[in-house]
């Protein structure tokens, strides 16, 4: 296997409707710059991780925008020349899909052709603990409507909490391993959202055992 | 996006007096009280003058211009930055003419801090006679409004006046004073969060106490508050920064909220209590961000500052629906807050909002993109080399750029050091965000050469914002430069390097980008509209696009009423909430949106009045144009989205023939029961009569008439029998409202006849058209006697008062006509069609005749094509003379592509939208008056600041007259 450029840079994008917490992925993600995404986000914040799967690392360059409506007319300057986009939503929100599905949709129309796309349902330590006896679930959107959206669109599709860490490693690791310019994983990893490393692993310096992808539970 | 905004479209240039009232930060509607004062407009007038301040005699005289502007006096020395002042009427106590030499005609104003200021007024003796008079009568004006005693109370709110009271009261040590004072009952002036919190930055660094000695100078003897003169001195000490306590009384003086404040006292604890428990998109999102404003000011971690903070940005967002709340006010809001009181920072926030940043916080943010795209074009002008670097490597300048505009560097920059541009911008206007975001391009300016991407430009503005605090120049041996920070010498190249960037240099390009960011964000909206419609039905995107195009142009033409918002009582909602705001069109702009779409729903004729002809195009008024409105609201809002228009167009334009008669009778089944009664059939056939209406010749009206005598007879024919008299007996009798003809009974009606089958069958359907449909045709503009002299006539509305006038003159002379294009128009002659003839396709009708495929080509319309018909009675009277449609012209007299091209021209110049000024504008003054006044930035050197002279324009004569007037004696 060749690795040609071993710390490649990928522009990614987070879109979704605001309070989905596109802000707490990212936190998670790149947890020890937590400092300095103090700040509130106007417009995007710009945020830096690198991410090592298999042998080899990539560098994401994070724009994480705004959710906030009016702000959309300015996502065409974000999105523009990124190599991957997270549109979220959450899953107690039916509302938050649908505006997924535009994002979805825009992104198509209007990014470039090979963009890699992954849908993310957010907030699932809401509804962890449901059973399915339980009629009282917060679960608004399911998992079938979701993975139907990624199917129809050819998107990689995972449910995620941001709050306890669960399947967000694998976010970023699923969409590293989709890149296209890599020859080398993108046919064994896929849009699945159990725990399947792969292989992968998250170089996140700061010993953040919490950040650890947890089992995931259905 | 669920709303259609007009607003861009709308958009007009300020005026010349908007401009001035701008310029001198006066609210935009001076609050008339009372309705007898409504018809007298105080009148305004503006006078050449020479401004003397007579305690002070370090200052010169200046010349400039006086404005009265009631309720405010204003002046501005010839440069219009040296010298300003905007002070309320009110705060003037005494006018007295000056008994001077001969010739000379000057006024001595006392004002309300005991100043006096002596004005010479240069123009000729009965202007400036005509200006005190005016003068005389607005201060009489406000005299009666009792506006002099709300002076008082305002001014006790000023931190400025207890700064002054206490060195009059012969203490020095004014600002140690003050520290003592906070505990003072007696003291009621307002302050920030700062007062209990702290304020930023380490105070003596900040050399807080000999800036306060210096203000404390400055407004004794140039006034303060409501009426501070500006002269240059004031500027420079705001460039070395403001006093901590003073800086939310200067923000509001320097930038005019006071006099919003002062004109609008108790408004802002109004609206909050009007508003109280009132939730709305706008509030849900403001407290998602209450937490993430400015999170490490210990104020806003606890609820002092997160309550203050809520209060201002709700008031705001209750007081302007429409720009509600944006993200990024929070942070503004929050920095503001710590230096005033909440409703001081509410009249800031609405004074940045919609006059210093006009656009920028709107739901389509336009004034944001349009400034990031004027700075990018100065960057090209100024930084050319950097400019080219970023095209090369595909970096957005906005990437990094945007956060500065819209949160003025409070988020980039550490606060401090925000705070001091801040205070330019206040004072100087918008013009210095420009001016500091180029010198931050310039200062690192070798650096941003090497970087690659837009990750790299980020980091690089994180380094050099986090480094502004050091030295600029550390290796130096001249220890006064050494002590030369960054940020000083940012404002240094801001000021000094940048000073050609003028607010006309603004003015100038946001004129030139705006149709482009116009267009850039209506397409935007366009696109997210049709993306967001829950069902596209059986059209496609483009299709779509058509019928946004046409609702679009129907708002603009017909904007749909502003809803209020509801009362308080009765948002008892589920979750409390309003809902998300989505444009609805009412019936009026329903009707034009249809007119746009649909033949029959307009009415397009040639005019012919001896002297021009001309086309017009005017929306039809008809009963099935609002029964059709009410059809479509199928969820009885009495208000129709763009959804809905795409499922109600969905419902008749892909019918067969069948479906269309089905439709056609649901349309008139009021009460949905199956049956049309006796009035609904009489209504069906109005209905009818009113598509046919412009039609050629009485086939349609024939078919209608056939349609009714049919319609009654089987209608009588099929209703239930008693079962008594069977057989031919009675008709019994029903009541015109009573369920009287089922679908079948109205399907077997309408096929009974050909032409009604034939235009059920397609033409209905091909009356309703997406594409926008070009304008009849006139053959030969200049055959009127004034053809020549039509194009000429720029303006529509002279347009309109030149029509107005011949059609008059056309009817007394007898020339008067006017021709209408029908709506189906198949039939083109007077003649009865032939059996059959109706049921041809429309290709082999247009095959049928050479000049008609020229024609159709050109209008390529199933439902419209032949006007030529019409066209050739437009020299004679309604009698068509020519045989048949093939012969109706021939190609000698008449090209129609020419021709058509113009009327598509007319058509476009006259219909697709309303002219914007600035389509018509020049940008030739770009830097105009550049270059000569660099003399004024003494950032560095607070002490050079007051020394250095300052050539005022006057000649020593002059100066010297100047000085004498404030020696003179009043007139009697």
């Amino acid at each position: 296997m060749s690795f040609p450029n071993p710390a490649a840079s990928v522009k990614l994008v987070l879109l979704g409707e605001a309070a989905v917490g596109k802000s707490s992925l990212v936190l998670r993600f790149v947890l020890n710059d937590f400092q300095e995404n103090k700040e509130p986000t106007i417009g995007a914040a710009f945020l830096t991780q690198k991410c090592t799967i298999g042998e080899r690392t990539i560098k994401y360059e994070i724009w994480d925008t705004a959710g906030q409506e009016r702000f959309a007319s300015l996502a065409p300057m974000y999105y523009r020349n990124a190599q991957a986009a997270l549109v979220v939503y959450d899953i107690t929100k039916p509302a938050s899909f649908i505006k997924a599905r535009h994002w979805v949709k825009e992104l198509h129309e209007q990014a470039s052709k090979d963009i890699t796309i992954a849908l993310v349902g957010n907030k699932y330590d809401l509804v962890e603990n449901d059973n399915d006896d339980n009629e009282e679930s917060l679960r608004k959107v399911s998992i079938e409507e979701g993975q139907g959206l990624a199917d129809e669109e050819g998107l990689l599709f995972f449910e995620t909490s941001a709050k306890t860490a669960h399947n967000v490693n694998d976010v970023f690791i699923g969409i590293g391993s989709k890149i296209p310019d890599t020859s080398a994983s993108s046919s064994s990893n896929n849009a699945s959202n159990g725990p399947n490393h792969e292989g992968g692993r998250i170089d996140l310096s700061s010993g953040n055992s919490s950040s650890q992808p947890s089992d995931s539970v259905h | 996006m669920a709303t259609i905004s007009t607003y861009l479209r709308n958009f007009k240039e300020p005026s010349k007096d908007q401009l001035t009232q701008l310029f001198f930060a006066i609210p935009e509607t001076p609050p008339t009280i009372g309705k007898a004062d409504k018809d007298e407009e105080p009148e305004r007038m503006e006078i050449s003058a020479v401004l003397t301040l007579s305690q002070d005699a370090s200052e010169d005289p200046y010349p400039g211009k006086l404005y009265l502007l009631p309720p405010y006096l204003s002046f501005a020395s010839l440069d219009r930055k040296s010298v300003r002042f905007t002070i309320p009427l009110c705060t003037i106590r005494r006018v007295e003419r000056l008994n001077a030499r001969a010739g000379i005609y000057a006024l001595s104003l006392s004002l309300w801090h005991g100043m006096k200021i002596v004005v010479q007024l240069t123009s000729l003796r009965p202007t400036a006679d005509l200006f005190c008079a005016l003068l005389r009568d607005a201060l009489k004006a406000e005299l009666q409004r009792g506006q002099m005693k709300a002076v008082k109370g305002f001014v006790k709110t000023c931190y400025s006046e207890m700064l002054v009271s206490n060195t009059e009261e012969g203490k020095d040590a004014a600002a140690h004073k003050a520290e003592a004072d906070v505990a003072d009952p007696d003291s009621i002036y307002l302050g920030g969060l700062g007062l209990k919190f702290k304020y930023p930055g380490d105070p003596k660094k900040l050399r807080e106490a000999s800036k306060t000695k210096l203000w404390t100078t400055y407004l004794k003897t140039h006034g303060r508050n409501l009426t501070l003169l500006r002269y240059p001195q004031c500027t420079r000490l705001v460039q070395v920064g403001l006093p901590n306590r003073l800086r939310g009384e200067m923000w509001e003086t320097l930038s005019g909220s006071a006099y919003l404040r002062f004109s609008n006292p108790g408004l802002f604890e109004r609206i909050l209590k009007e508003n109280e428990g009132r939730t709305s998109t706008s509030t849900e999102e403001i407290e998602k961000d209450l937490h993430r404003s400015l999170p490490e000011y210990s104020a806003y971690q606890s609820e002092d500052g997160i309550g203050a903070l809520r209060r201002v940005l709700q008031a705001y967002s209750f007081r302007n629906p429409e720009t509600g709340y944006c993200q990024a006010m929070n942070i503004l809001a929050a920095a503001i807050l710590i230096y005033t009181s909440e409703e001081q920072a509410f009249w800031l926030l609405e004074v940045v909002c919609d006059r210093l940043l006009p656009g920028y916080y709107s739901p389509s943010m336009h004034g944001t993109l349009l400034d990031q795209r004027v700075f990018e074009s100065l960057v090209h002008r100024c930084l050319p080399v950097i400019h080219d670097h970023f095209t090369q490597v595909d970096v957005q300048l906005s990437v990094a750029s945007l956060p500065w505009f819209l949160s003025l560097f409070i988020n980039s920059m550490p606060m401090v050091f925000a705070f001091r541009i801040i205070d330019c911008f206040f004072c100087m206007g918008p013009k210095v965000l420009f001016q500091v975001a180029l010198a931050i391009l310039k200062i690192n300016g070798e650096k941003l050469l090497q970087i690659q991407d837009d990750g790299g430009f980020i980091h690089l503005m994180r380094e050099y914002f986090s480094s502004l605090g050091e030295s600029a120049h550390p290796k130096s041996q001249d220890p006064r430069a050494r002590a030369i920070t960054r940020f000083q010498e940012l404002l240094l190249v801001s000021f000094r390097e940048f000073s050609v960037i003028t607010d006309d240099t603004i003015l100038n390009e946001r004129r030139k980008f705006r149709s482009e960011i116009v267009t850039s964000i209506e397409s935007f909206s366009k696109r997210s509209a049709i993306r967001n419609l829950k069902t596209l039905e059986r059209f496609t995107k483009d299709q779509a696009g058509l019928i946004y195009d046409a609702l679009f142009k129907a708002v603009c033409i017909e904007p749909p009423p502003v809803a209020p918002l509801p009362p308080v009582a009765l948002l008892t909602t589920k979750d409390g909430t309003e809902e998300r705001p989505e444009t609805r069109i009412e019936l009026k702009t329903f009707k034009v949106f249809l007119s746009e779409v649909c033949a029959w729903a307009r009415a397009e004729k040639i005019v012919s009045n001896g002297f021009q002809q001309r086309v017009d195009r005017e929306v039809a008024e008809h009963e099935l144009i609002d029964r059709l409105f009410f059809f479509w609201d199928t969820s009885f809002r009495g208000a129709l989205s763009f959804q809905d228009l795409v499922s109600g167009l969905n419902g008749v334009m892909f019918n067969d023939l069948m479906e269309n008669i089905e439709w056609f009778f649901n349309l008139h089944d009021k009460n949905k029961d199956g049956y049309l009664t006796k009035d609904e059939v009489l209504t069906l056939s109005e209905s009818l009569l009113f598509i046919f209406r412009y039609e050629i010749g009485d086939a349609y009206l024939g078919a209608v008439s056939r349609f009714m005598s049919n319609a009654f007879e089987y209608g009588d024919a099929l209703l239930p029998r008693p079962e008594s008299s069977d057989g031919d007996g009675d008709i019994p009798h029903i009541e015109s409202n009573q369920p009287y003809m089922n679908l079948a009974t109205f399907r077997m009606v309408v096929l009974a006849d050909e032409i009604l089958e034939s235009f059920f069958e397609t033409d209905f359907s091909g009356t309703f058209r997406l594409e926008p449909v070009p304008m009849m045709e006139i053959p030969n503009s200049n055959q009127g006697l004034l053809g020549g002299l039509w194009h000429n006539l720029v303006s529509d509305d002279n347009r309109k008062i030149f029509q107005k006038v011949t059609d008059e003159i056309g009817k007394t002379i007898g020339k008067h006509q006017v021709l209408y294009r029908p709506a189906i128009g198949k039939f083109t002659t007077l003649e009865e069609p032939k059996a059959r003839e109706s049921l041809l396709t429309p290709t082999m009708r247009r095959s049928a005749s050479k000049a008609s495929l020229d024609a159709s080509e050109s209008t390529p319309d199933v439902s419209t094509p032949p006007t030529v018909p019409t066209l050739s009675t437009s020299s004679s009277h309604l009698t068509v003379d020519q045989p048949g449609p093939a012969s109706a012209i021939s190609p000698s007299e008449f090209s129609p592509m020419p021709s058509m091209f113009q009327a598509a021209a007319n058509a476009a110049a006259l219909m697709e939208r309303t002219p914007f000024a600035i389509d018509d504008a020049k940008d030739d003054d770009e830097e105009s008056d550049d270059g000569s006044e660099l003399a004024d930035d003494g950032v560095m050197d607070e002490v050079d600041a007051f020394l250095e002279a300052h050539d005022s324009g006057l000649t020593e004569a002059e100066r010297e007259l100047a000085k004498d007037l404030i020696n003179a004696e009043p007139v009697k």
